[in-house]
């Protein structure tokens, strides 16, 4: 969760550098707590503010916001995409659709991750600026064997966490998970302590997507239950124009504990603003 | 595909409050007025003796073809002139009169038949032969013998020659066969016209839902050659006894395990079928493990999703529990096969697992370790350093897991779950690195070469019926010869 302010000033290049891995600009001796809010006022995203315009609560103590970045950080989307058996003829083809559209409109700099997941988990395209590379595999990906949504959306957020890069994982499933080994709560633990924010697109059934819910909740993204697969691409393309609607809120966090749950209150400050963001995180990892 | 698409499940009645499981003796509970048997059926029942008579077990041959062939309009009938006629085996010759009753496992109230005077007699004389009596009295003094063919003939001798070894079962024992036969190896017979709702009282009914990844895909009628099947054996006789008791009888308790093994194996759940099981063998190991194998089944997330998920008529309900609730029966069936046979290490290791998942974690870990002790099977020591890991991750107890999840990853190197074990395990620590080094592994397995048997985490739900066909095999062999030629 916390991350080297000094990382802050370095993502846009590591980002466009598709560095995998972490790098020694992240200093420990200062941490800075990251925050995507997504402001709106009638539903329109707010658009210009500043540090000084937002205020940040965390664990009831007010804390200086040192830097809020708007549409200037490349973004690393992962997609996490669902390839059981129920995946198949126009529900496949709507869903590489989907994920076709979303890469072509993905910004020069920005890096994608394909993971493809049935019972079992796949990486089937690293993160990489490479997004021919990711649409290909995208295009090979097909539907069989049983659902291991909980271990895919896990994956999913590794990805996320193994680049410093702004993190948004599209999670999408059409069924319910029945095979994972890892535990919903254990990967929700994992969700809170991780930079990634969590999309997930779900298709209506008698079954509640819990799992996707309190994912997305706890990382401050949103579930879309769709009834169609048809609006998938309209859905996909939909997520990416509100994550780049999002202002990443960096602060250094001041006056409280250094580990356990940090409770967040996101607010903008003299105007009528509907802000999204996570509703916490744990620190200390 | 990795997991069977199917499971059948009784479906109880709202108004029969819980659907009473038990077999209940006929004569027994509300009865329903007699109704009179229609022309055609005991040619029919005959028919049937003749191909029972004929089947080879385990073989796909004439008669079963024939027998699987038959539509659930004349199985449901059959259910019912097969137990008159092994009820009248006993009776043969005896004036018990040409009313019977017949109660199907699980129902409430019991079928009363009638038969015409023509038709009751000819039963007497299918009882003479199939019951091996032609040569005794009762047999003689409705000058039975004279009314058989040659081949109804052949089989009074083949019976006759059973019962002077001891087994007066020739006929049940085969029929039994035949139709769990049918039920394992011709699944489309199974499927059934009709619409899934409440039976008509005392008929016998059986319906199935068949699913694929948690979700349901069809709720039909299904064929009753399984309740055939426990309704002839329920009238074994074992050696040495002149009473039905079929729970003191070898091959019924063998019958009971290979197939019940087999349902799990295949994922074609029948919770009747080993409900009654334990009825008749409440204290044998392998049946309390495999009942307690169904229950932990039944509170995984495929079978609990696809209930959930499920469209059912008015007044008809799934007798699955909650997750908890089948959990509970589990411990409770595994703690009892454990009180047995205290060396059965894969019920130790099942056991340890659902003690962990109700949150009995201390306990868990103990009957875990206990369980790796005994195991030397490389799949079943794949499970112990899973679940032993995910308790003592539990339990807080990091290096101790670490080193369970390591040994099921070296076990079976291809598998992904011990690396998403691992790499959890790291991030919860704070280890973010050590994360990324496990996931790394995961995602460097190469892909072209994975397959379905690498993770034994996918098949958990159905590892434990992965004998079932030498159950079958050693089951069904004595019953291979003295066929109907």
């Amino acid at each position: 969760m916390r991350r080297a302010l000094a990382g802050l000033a370095a993502l846009a290049l590591l980002g466009a550098s598709g560095a995998a891995q972490q790098s020694p600009a992240f200093s420990s001796k200062i941490e800075a707590v990251r925050v995507d809010a997504l402001v709106t006022d009638n539903g329109q995203p707010v658009l210009g503010l500043r540090p000084a315009d937002f205020e940040v609560v965390d664990n009831g103590v007010t804390q200086t916001v040192d830097l809020v970045s708007f549409d200037e950080i490349p973004l690393n989307v992962i997609l996490a995409l669902d390839m059981s058996d129920s995946v198949a003829g126009d529900r496949l083809s709507q869903l590489r659709a989907a994920g076709g559209r979303l890469l072509e409109s993905l910004h020069k700099e920005d890096q994608a991750a394909l993971v493809s997941f049935s019972h079992e988990v796949r990486l089937a395209a690293k993160l990489t600026g490479d997004v021919a590379a990711v649409r290909s595999a995208l295009g090979e990906s097909h539907g069989t064997g049983t659902t291991s949504l909980i271990d895919g959306a896990y994956a999913g957020l590794m990805i996320g966490e193994s680049d410093a890069g702004r993190a948004l994982l599209i999670v999408f499933s059409d069924g319910v998970d029945t095979s994972s080994w890892l535990r919903a709560d254990a990967v929700l633990d994992t969700a809170k302590r991780a930079d990634v924010v969590v999309y997930g697109v779900s298709v209506v059934s008698r079954l509640k997507p819990e799992f996707l819910r309190d994912l997305t909740s706890l990382t401050g993204g949103r579930l879309f239950e769709i009834e169609k697969t048809a609006n998938l691409p309209a859905t996909f393309l939909g997520i990416l124009e509100e994550f780049r609607h999002r202002y990443l809120v960096s602060y250094t966090p001041k006056g409280v504990a250094k580990d356990g749950w940090h409770k967040l209150d996101v607010r903008v400050k003299n105007r009528r603003a509907t802000i999204k963001a996570r509703p916490g995180y744990l620190a200390g990892s | 595909m990795i997991r069977g698409l199917a499971f059948a499940v009784a479906l109880g009645l709202l108004e029969s409050s819980g659907a009473a499981q038990q077999q209940r003796a006929p004569g027994s509970g509300m009865l329903l007025p007699a109704t009179l048997v229609e022309a055609g059926r005991i040619e029919r029942l005959e028919r049937w003796m003749r191909a029972v008579a004929r089947h080879v077990p385990g073989e796909q041959d004439a008669a079963f073809v024939e027998i699987a062939g038959w539509p659930n309009d004349n199985l449901k009938p059959l259910f019912v002139d097969a137990s008159a006629l092994v009820q009248t085996i006993g009776h043969a010759g005896v004036n018990a009169g040409a009313t019977m009753t017949v109660r199907p496992a699980g129902q409430k109230t019991a079928l009363r038949v009638r038969y015409s005077t023509e038709q009751y007699h000819r039963l007497q004389v299918l009882a003479c032969a199939a019951g091996g009596r032609m040569l005794e009295k009762e047999c003689w003094q409705i000058k039975a013998v004279d009314e058989l063919d040659p081949e109804l003939r052949q089989i009074a001798v083949l019976a006759r020659a059973s019962y002077l070894r001891g087994d007066r079962n020739y006929l049940v024992r085969r029929a039994a066969i035949v139709h769990s036969d049918v039920a394992m190896l011709a699944p489309g017979s199974m499927v059934a016209p009709g619409s899934v709702g409440r039976p008509a009282a005392g008929a016998v009914e059986r319906f199935r839902m068949e699913i694929s990844d948690g979700q349901e895909l069809d709720l039909h009628q299904s064929a009753v050659h399984w309740e055939i099947a426990r309704m002839l054996l329920d009238f074994v006789r074992p050696r040495g006894s002149d009473r039905a008791d079929p729970g003191h009888d070898d091959m019924v308790r063998q019958w009971y395990r290979a197939t019940a093994a087999w349902m799990q194996l295949k994922e074609d759940h029948d919770k009747i079928h080993l409900e009654h099981a334990r009825e008749l063998f409440p204290s044998d190991p392998d049946i309390l493990f495999l009942a307690a194998c169904q229950r932990e089944t039944y509170a995984g997330a495929p079978i609990q999703t696809a209930v959930k998920s499920a469209f059912l008529p008015a007044g008809v309900v799934i007798d699955v529990a909650s997750d908890r609730a089948e959990l509970r029966d589990a411990e409770a069936f595994f703690r009892r096969s454990l009180d047995v046979r205290s060396d059965f290490a894969e019920a130790r290791l099942r056991y340890g697992r659902v003690l962990d998942r109700l949150g009995k974690h201390v306990e868990a870990a103990a009957e875990l370790r206990k369980a790796i002790g005994g195991l030397t099977d490389r799949q079943m020591l794949y499970y112990g350093g899973m679940f032993l890991g995910a308790a003592e991750e539990t339990l807080g107890n990091r290096d101790a897991a670490r080193v369970g999840y390591e040994q099921s990853a070296e076990l079976y190197p291809m598998a992904q779950s011990p690396l998403l074990a691992l790499s959890q395990l790291a991030r919860h620590s704070g280890d973010r690195g050590a994360a990324l080094r496990a996931i790394d592994r995961l995602f460097a397995l190469p892909s072209e070469e994975r397959n379905e048997q690498d993770d034994p985490w996918w098949w958990y739900y159905v590892s434990q019926g992965r004998d079932a066909d030498v159950l079958l095999d050693v089951m069904q062999r004595p019953y291979r010869s003295e066929v109907l030629q």
